[in-house]
């Protein structure tokens, strides 16, 4: 690498560094203060709603949100389609940061952090949540073996690069099926509450739902990130990958909207969808926005064509599919009421998470999206990058 | 008192006049700082018009579940159910997840959120008083229940019993023991003169709502081994598909440069 020559007057980071460095202070700041003195004084979750914000967005949305790596390595290294190639390294790096983020925010919202590696020596077998636990940990571990090639080739230790690189495929294979089970079993996590979730999404095929949901997001996640990082880092835009890439979501929605729907049908619960009030509505936008519109929108090749209407695309189908996440585990579910204890959807508990709640979760995202850049400019993340771009 | 093989209580809401004893009595024996309660006195309210009232309350604590969901959502076995009749909880395995809470139909525990790491912060719920009942005495809210509305014994015996006050007194109640099937049946029965779902209970079959749950967990290992061997097959397939293929057009590349 050739050292930029660029004569600097003093060290200047970029406005946006500065303002991740802030929002992640805030949140250090917020988890002291919640180390301190309890979850109580800082948020607003109580005993009717022991989950809230942080597990909705950190924990099923981030994970969900990480999909993307499992997907593009399984098409790269299990169908050999190397094609795809270019989009493995940004796609198992966010894999890679999305997940240290969930277990970050899960350290600020378990109640004894310190214990967490308790899961591997108390395990109950019958608890979906420690599937989960163990899942997510080796699954970490996977990623970073699959990401550490492009460590190694950043410090010039090529050598140990091509030696991870012979036994990829086995880690591969691994990684797959732990992301299987654990984007299903976050699914599964709400199989429990069968008297608490409303019906229109309870069903023993969560897991499944979850799961199909978990290929699209993450195909998606790939637009998503290969188009901004192509914006911000100055670089070529693999477009005719990601054009094939969206020719797959709508037949994913398809099965997707089959399995929701034919499971309503199923179940006899169609008569839901149009007598549930509130919860009715937050359905039918999620099927629309998650569902419907991308899967319309992905069949139009002008529109997969152009690199912008793709980004809209997966914005649209990222959104809905993030609702959906946010429906089964917050909106959905009712709490009983610890005073008058009268069961209701949503109606005489309140929860609205706290500022400083948002807040932790907004700083562990600055310290992600800071992470993938720092990663993006010292590490040869992109394949045959064009030149350097100084800023 | 004849040894007793499965405790339990028995609560007849006809008989409780809301005085708020047992959550006193509760607090004293266990300990329970001023501001926390293991029981909830649930009243819904004084209903109808002067002379004729009418109101119901409901004395809520942890129902002790013959199958408990909290145990079987507990990710390292922080609870364990005791043969005799308590679901207990061990504070030194918790790690604080609040998943038990998700998991309890009857929203029984509850959390310590106004605590942080230092003191640390537990889930607390109702034991069944077991430094009480392992020396033949009733838990403490049974023991200062001044009318008899909370009783305690052995579970198969309090339900004949609450089905003979239903028959002498079919008028007064509804004729349901709440508890006796529900969620695979409690170590807490209920007699009321109310719908149940008045009092706030929640309306649960006789199969617990861990069910769908422990049996989807119970195919984890299976699917797990099974879609190993599927990916491996698929990937040494596309594998050796794809080399053939290269092999054949180098071989008829040569072909062509020969000609």
């Amino acid at each position: 690498m050739k050292m930029s020559l660029t004569i600097q007057p003093r060290f200047r980071l970029p406005l946006i560094v500065w303002i991740l460095l802030g929002l992640m202070g805030i949140a250090l700041v917020v988890a002291l203060v919640r180390y301190a003195v309890g979850i109580g004084p800082i948020s607003d979750l109580s005993n009717s709603y022991p989950w809230g914000f942080w597990i909705s967005l950190d924990l099923f949305t981030g994970v969900a949100i990480g999909s993307g790596a499992f997907v593009i390595a399984s098409i790269v290294y299990i169908f050999e389609l190397k094609e795809f190639q270019p989009l493995t390294k940004p796609a198992v790096l966010t894999g890679f940061i999305g997940y240290i983020m969930v277990v970050i925010s899960l350290l600020v919202d378990l109640g004894h952090p310190e214990r967490i590696y308790y899961m591997l020596i108390h395990t109950n077998h019958t608890s979906v949540l420690l599937e989960i636990g163990i899942c997510v940990m080796s699954y970490l571990t996977v990623l970073a073996i699959e990401f550490s090639p492009v460590v190694f080739e950043g410090i010039k230790k090529d050598k140990w690069a091509h030696f991870i690189h012979k036994f990829i495929i086995p880690f591969i294979i691994i990684g797959v099926v732990l992301s299987t089970l654990h984007q299903s079993s976050l699914g599964s996590l709400l199989l429990i509450q069968p008297t608490k979730l409303h019906p229109l999404w309870w069903t023993p095929i969560l897991p499944v739902q979850f799961f199909i949901s978990a290929l699209a997001i993450g195909l998606g996640m790939v637009i998503l990130e290969s188009t901004l990082s192509s914006r911000y880092f100055k670089r070529g835009l693999e477009s005719h990958l990601l054009e094939k890439l969206g020719k797959a979501i709508p037949v994913i929605l398809v099965i997707y909207l089959i399995s929701k729907f034919g499971e309503l049908l199923w179940a006899g619960d169609l008569h839901f969808l149009f007598s549930s009030g509130w919860m009715g509505i937050l359905f039918w936008a999620e099927i629309l926005i998650g569902s419907v519109i991308p899967m319309i929108w992905f069949s139009i090749r002008r529109l997969r064509q152009n690199p912008n209407a793709l980004l809209t695309g997966a914005i649209i189908l990222l959104f809905g599919m993030i609702l959906n996440r946010f429906n089964v585990s917050w909106f959905a579910i009712q709490h009983p009421d610890p005073i008058t204890y009268i069961p209701t959807f949503m109606s005489n508990v309140k929860y609205i998470p706290t500022l400083p709640e948002m807040a932790v979760s907004i700083g562990i995202f600055s310290a992600g999206i800071l992470a993938f850049g720092l990663a993006a400019k010292y590490l040869p993340v992109f394949d045959n990058e064009p030149e350097k771009t100084q800023y | 008192m004849s040894e007793i093989i499965n405790h339990a209580f028995l609560f007849d809401a006809t008989r409780c006049i809301d005085c708020r004893a047992c959550m006193v009595a509760c607090s004293v024996e266990n300990n329970i700082p001023m501001n926390k309660t293991r029981i909830w006195v649930a009243g819904i309210g004084i209903k109808g018009e002067f002379p004729k009232l009418e109101s119901a309350s409901m004395v809520y604590h942890c129902m002790h579940c013959a199958e408990p969901d909290c145990l079987s959502a507990c990710p390292v076995g922080a609870y364990t159910k005791r043969s005799d009749g308590p679901v207990l909880y061990d504070p030194d395995k918790c790690i604080g997840c609040r998943y038990c809470m998700n998991a309890c139909p009857f929203g029984v525990p509850h959390f310590d959120y106004d605590k942080g790491l230092i003191e640390g912060a537990f889930i607390d719920k109702c034991t069944m008083c077991p430094q009480r009942i392992d020396v033949g005495l009733a838990p403490a809210c049974v023991a200062t229940c001044p009318t008899d509305a909370l009783e305690f014994g052995e579970r198969a015996d309090l339900i004949a019993k609450a089905h003979a006050r239903i028959q002498a007194h079919p008028e007064r109640y509804i004729d349901h023991v709440y508890g006796e099937i529900e969620n695979g049946g409690t170590s807490y029965l209920i007699l009321s003169h109310v719908p149940f779902t008045e009092l706030g209970l929640p309306e649960i079959g006789s199969i617990p709502v861990k069910e769908v749950s422990e049996t989807v967990m119970g195919y984890t290992i299976p699917f797990a081994l099974g879609w190993s061997a599927v990916l491996s097959a698929v990937a040494a397939g596309v594998h050796l598909y794809n080399q053939k293929n290269e092999k054949r057009s180098s071989a008829e590349e040569k072909l062509e440069d020969s000609k």
